[in-house]
């Protein structure tokens, strides 16, 4: 297990620093120039220079990698084109509303869906568990921008129960004001990820319950529940586990457009800004810790999924 | 481990249940009406706070007149009033003007305004790395002297009529300060409280102000990046007033309400059909005339804007001194149009590509123009760009056609005058009227040369002038003092009281 | 927005409700490619005919009412389920095309080769086909040309993920040994033995691919990286909708009743696929 931890990180770092090099080599090789975001309909020659100057456009390329690489190994940054701030503390006020929107979206959506799947995969022929089958292929069909706005107009403009949009100035300051404003993101969330986990837990369920052993468990007079309980959920954890860790990672990412409905300052809104402006330090940025993230979710599913189930094999990449 | 993650849900069920329940009770705070916050609703976050880096017309609309203060300010209803200079005057051959700077003025750091941070400030627009849209104003300055601290000496190379007005967007910094980029140091009637990027700026009145103090104690620019979610914002309270806006869509929620009251003022933001003047077609006065009898401006006016908004009919709005009705000189007449295609060598019509700025209201616009030039065999082709393609592309190589563009300041009518400008108008007559006009000694004399550049851009059909953007501000019945006009962007804020 | 790898067999009732929901993912499908069919040889009204008035109610001369430009919405909807599909379908395609190819060189590759690949491949998949779509979209500016590329693009990681594992399946089955040692070239092998084999699974995966390309156009819209109106889209119409919601309910439902009938139904199809595809699992209860 040391050794196999060893070799996974090791990987973990050597894709994370070939992610940072690819994403710095694909923004320069995009077409536009991020000195425009600058300039107002009234531009002169020489502010139009200005602007070029200020975003270090007019240095060469491998000059821009060089001093990018260099402030990268000290964990720093650079400062955004646009704003002339540093990226890093903008990004750390940012991950303050985009974390605990994915983590509670994540576990709000995990609970809905462990209980809904596995009601619809043990009751699926009652009419609760074809409800709940429906429900789920409607769930996984739906924009989830569109919940947003359904839910917004319902229970914001509608009922007056919770903010339209925003997130408290002072941050997490009072608890209470925070939650307020990420309850309606973090059920939006919720809502559209627990139909498609709900279609994996219900499948994984029945994969377990017709399975070979827990006939035969059950054949060993175990009564059907225990058997289920304790053969099945080891064996069904496993692909869920792999699941999750991509729902997770999917969920921290595709924040942006929930972001984007709730005016909510998250890392997902900042992403969008600085891609309209090409604000290459800002997209680097983000980029950076959203891929640590995702390459860290995964490692700890891989090695959750050791841990569950010693016996697999798996491969360094986590593909079996 | 069901178990657990039963409990878990219950747990997080329950918390934004009672997270949810929490909500009215704290909202109707009462503090005495001189302390309120006012929270402002607003689409144009400043990118960063400084006016000389490209902070944009979020950092305007927050700061101007508000956090810092220039020399003259221009009012609400677009008439120039000193502000930092108690005086000024003027030799007669209009090239030397000595400000007297306001007694105890004190910069939020404590420290007294004196004439040499005036110089620094104006020297700050001049740089050679200033981004200011107002840097090309300021060319005739050949000198700025500080004969003693409270006054200020600025030499011209020739006459500028234009110069007070110019100075009220000249921002008054202190000159040891540094940072502006996150921080400020004015002498308004506020100081910066805290920025947070992404969602929200506040300003706290200023105890030390050498004027009359604001009104309110804080005043808060909460940042939507859609309208839909700013007026659900008003709708739910979250916010007492919408600076400007942008679709009159939510306005029926509003219009009717009496919790609400929808101001009706003047905008400077005008919504331009720009021709590539030196190239085919657009090179024929004709033709460009043709496009403009061909469009419906009516009607187009009132499907982005309903009831609201006006026809100018040449560059130049109600609020410039220079304005005046030129809506007829190309009224909407498809027969005309016909003809005028005809003469203008162009009889079965032709093609040619717009290019659209991707967001609002650009492709709804464009759109519209389609349908009606097709009405006179006209083929529009719409190539929808970035607004950084459009930089790029339109602004900078002026390679287009034609394309579609908002201008959003007073007074832009001069542009015309400029045969380098993007949309390459050249008329050596309309160039010569623009200098002398700055040139004039009386402000009669100026308006009398630019209303001759206007009547004549209105001939040339320079562009298409498709409307006037109205400024519509809706808030809350129970605010008052708020500015209704948003002439460049500004919003005044220390009047502003809550009932 | 959802990373569907393979998904999950509905395997419940599955005879009793396999026969209805294959049939009814057909109708549902059916429908809107009629429709779209249709709007090539007749529209109620020219597509940017603004005749009409401002956002008029439902009625007899529009049947579902018109835009704020007094566009037809009916013409709008027709238009937006030719795009829909054309969105659906060509970014499947250049996610299948790409994504087989690179799935079966990894397959086939030396071990270091196809560790290499299989890495590169996590790493994109983990990121949403909506994140690479904005970078790539934002890149190009928004057109449907670009939009359909993009979703591709990032479509083709998960496709040629499902192909590897697939091929990998083959290849180990001893049919494909027995033609290996008797001398045929891989090329032979690709077509005869690995393609019909992978192809049952892999088409199920595709057909609920359609489903996500068709969503991830419309948050692309939403965001303002999608189809620029000309071609108006479902998910741009429900954007230039948002703001009329209360003056105009219709043009803010109707776009998004039509994008998630399409959806369901091509989920509904692959779920009936999935049975003729792996038959075994079908009675497994």
């Amino acid at each position: 297990m040391t050794n196999y931890l060893l070799r996974r990180s090791a990987f973990l770092l050597v894709s994370f620093l070939i992610a940072m090099v690819a994403i710095f080599v694909l923004l320069r090789l995009l077409p536009g120039d991020p000195s425009n975001a600058l300039l107002s309909v009234t531009a002169t020659p020489e502010q139009i220079a200005a602007a070029q100057a200020q975003v270090g456009a007019d240095r060469p390329v491998l000059d821009q990698f060089l001093t990018w690489f260099a402030q990268l190994t000290r964990l720093d940054l650079g400062e955004s084109f646009i704003s002339s701030l540093p990226v890093w503390p903008e990004i750390a006020a940012r991950l303050a509303v985009t974390v605990p929107l994915t983590l509670m979206a994540f576990a709000l959506a995990l609970a809905i869906s462990l209980v809904a799947g596995f009601v619809a995969a043990i009751k699926a022929d009652r009419w609760y568990g074809i409800l709940i089958s429906g429900i789920s292929q409607l769930g996984v069909a739906v924009p989830v921008f569109w919940v947003g706005i359904l839910l917004v107009s319902v229970f914001s403009v509608g009922l007056r129960w919770l903010p339209s949009s925003g997130f408290p100035r002072d941050d997490w300051a009072d608890p209470a004001d925070a939650l307020r404003s990420l309850t309606l993101p973090v059920i939006t969330v919720a809502l559209v990820m627990s139909a498609s986990l709900t279609r994996y837990v219900r499948s994984a369920t029945l994969d377990v319950m017709g399975s070979d052993y827990l006939r035969s468990a059950r054949a060993q007079g175990s009564r059907y529940t225990e058997a289920l309980w304790r053969h099945g959920l080891r064996n069904g954890a496993v692909p869920i586990i792999s699941i999750l860790g991509i729902e997770l990672a999917t969920t921290f990412l595709g924040a942006v457009v929930v972001e984007s409905v709730f005016g909510l300052p998250g890392l997902g809104s900042m992403l969008l800004k600085a891609i309209e402006q090409h604000d290459y330090p800002n997209i680097q940025g983000v980029l950076f810790v959203s891929t640590l993230v995702v390459l860290v979710i995964g490692f700890a599913a891989d090695v959750a999924q050791r841990l569950v189930d010693p016996r697999l094999r798996v491969s360094i990449s986590g593909n079996r | 481990m069901k178990k657990h993650i039963g409990f878990v849900a219950l747990g997080l069920a329950t918390t934004l249940l009672l997270a949810g329940c929490a909500s009215d009770a704290d909202s109707s705070s009462s503090a005495s009406a001189g302390d309120s916050t006012i929270e402002i609703g607003s689409l144009y976050e400043p990118q960063n706070l400084s006016n000389f880096g490209g902070g944009g017309q979020g950092v305007t609309e927050a700061f101007n007149g508000n956090v810092y203060e220039g020399l003259f300010t221009l009012t609400d209803d677009g008439s120039v009033e000193p502000l930092l200079a108690a005086s000024n005057t003027v030799s007669d051959d209009g090239l030397t003007y000595t400000f007297t700077l306001q007694d105890g003025v004190t910069f939020h750091s404590g420290k007294a305004l004196s004439s040499a941070d005036v110089k620094a400030s104006i020297e700050a627009v001049l740089s050679d790395d200033s981004q200011s849209a107002r840097k090309s104003s300021f060319g005739a300055i050949t000198s700025i002297e500080t004969p003693d601290e409270a006054t200020v000496v600025v030499t011209l190379a020739e006459r500028s009529i234009s110069f007070i007005y110019n100075l009220s967007y000249i921002w008054i910094i202190n000159s040891e300060a540094t940072g502006l980029e996150t921080t400020e140091d004015g002498t308004g009637p506020y100081t910066l409280g805290d920025w947070k990027r992404g969602s929200s700026l506040s300003l706290t009145r200023f105890d030390d102000y050498w004027g009359d103090p604001a009104a309110n104690g804080e005043v808060v620019f909460n940042y939507f990046t859609d309208a839909t979610a700013l007026s659900n914002a008003l709708l739910t309270g979250e916010v007492d007033i919408v600076t400007s806006v942008q679709s009159p869509d939510a306005l029926t929620q509003f219009n009717d309400n009496p919790d609400y009251v929808v101001s009706d003022g003047n905008s400077t933001t005008k919504e331009i059909l720009v021709f590539n003047d030196r190239v085919a077609p657009f090179d024929n006065v004709d033709v460009r005339k043709a496009i403009y009898s061909a469009i419906d401006t009516k009607k187009l006016l009132n499907s982005i804007w309903g009831d609201y908004g006006t026809l100018i009919g040449s560059m130049v709005p109600p609020t410039d001194p220079w304005y005046e009705d030129l809506t007829q000189v190309n009224p909407y007449d498809p027969d005309l149009a016909t003809q005028l295609l005809a003469s203008g060598g162009q009889p079965n019509g032709f093609e040619f590509t717009l290019d659209t700025p991707s967001y609002d209201p650009h492709p709804v616009v464009a759109e519209f123009v389609k349908s009606e030039l097709a009405k006179v065999g006209i083929t529009v082709n719409i190539n929808t760009i970035s607004s950084d393609e459009w930089y790029t592309k339109v602004y900078k190589a002026q390679d287009f056609t034609a394309t579609l563009q908002e201008h959003v300041n007073d007074r832009d009518v001069v542009w015309y005058g400029n045969p380098d400008f993007y949309w390459g108008y050249n008329n050596p007559e309309v160039s010569t009227w623009v200098d002398e006009a700055e040139a004039a000694a009386t402000t009669e004399e100026q308006t009398a040369k630019l209303k001759q550049v206007n009547e004549q851009i209105a001939q040339d059909a320079a562009s298409v002038w498709l409307y006037l953007y109205p400024q519509i501000v809706v808030a809350s019945s129970d605010v008052s003092g708020y500015p209704v006009n948003g002439l460049n962007s500004q919003f005044f804020v220390y009047d502003i009281v809550a009932e | 927005m959802s990373a569907v790898l393979i998904a999950p067999a509905d395997v419940a009732g599955a005879r009793r409700n396999r026969s209805w929901t294959l049939l009814a993912g057909l109708v549902l499908v059916g429908a809107v490619l009629l429709v779209a069919l249709l709007s090539l040889v007749w529209l109620p009204y020219a597509p940017a005919d603004t005749t009409g008035t401002r956002l008029e109610a439902p009625g007899g001369t529009h049947w579902l009412g018109t835009d704020k430009l007094g566009r037809d919405l009916v013409t709008q909807l027709m238009i937006g389920a030719r795009i829909a599909l054309v969105v659906g379908l060509g970014s499947v395609a250049i996610g299948a095309i790409l994504g087989i190819t690179i799935g079966l060189t990894a397959a086939f590759a030396v071990s270091w080769l196809d560790d290499t690949i299989s890495a590169a491949l996590d790493v994109v998949i983990a990121f949403p086909v909506l994140l690479l779509a904005m970078l790539i979209v934002a890149a190009q500016g928004a057109s449907l040309g670009s939009v359909i590329v993009a979703i591709g693009l990032a479509m083709s990681a998960v496709v040629a993920r499902l192909t590897r594992v697939l091929t990998k399946r083959v290849l180990g089955e001893q049919f494909v040994t027995a033609a290996r040692t008797s001398g045929t070239r891989w090329p032979g092998i690709v077509v005869r033995h690995i393609l019909p084999n992978i192809w049952p699974t892999l088409s199920v995966n595709l057909a609920l691919q359609f489903g996500v390309a068709v969503l991830a156009e419309a948050s692309l819209s939403y965001l303002g990286l999608g189809a620029p109106p000309p071609n108006a889209s479902w998910g741009r119409l429900l954007q230039e909708a948002q703001g009329t919601v209360i003056t105009a309910p219709v043009g803010a439902i109707a776009p998004g009743v039509a994008l998630i009938m399409l959806v369901i139904g091509v989920n509904f199809i692959a779920d009936g696929l999935r049975d003729v595809a792996d038959p075994a699992r079908k009675g497994s209860r």
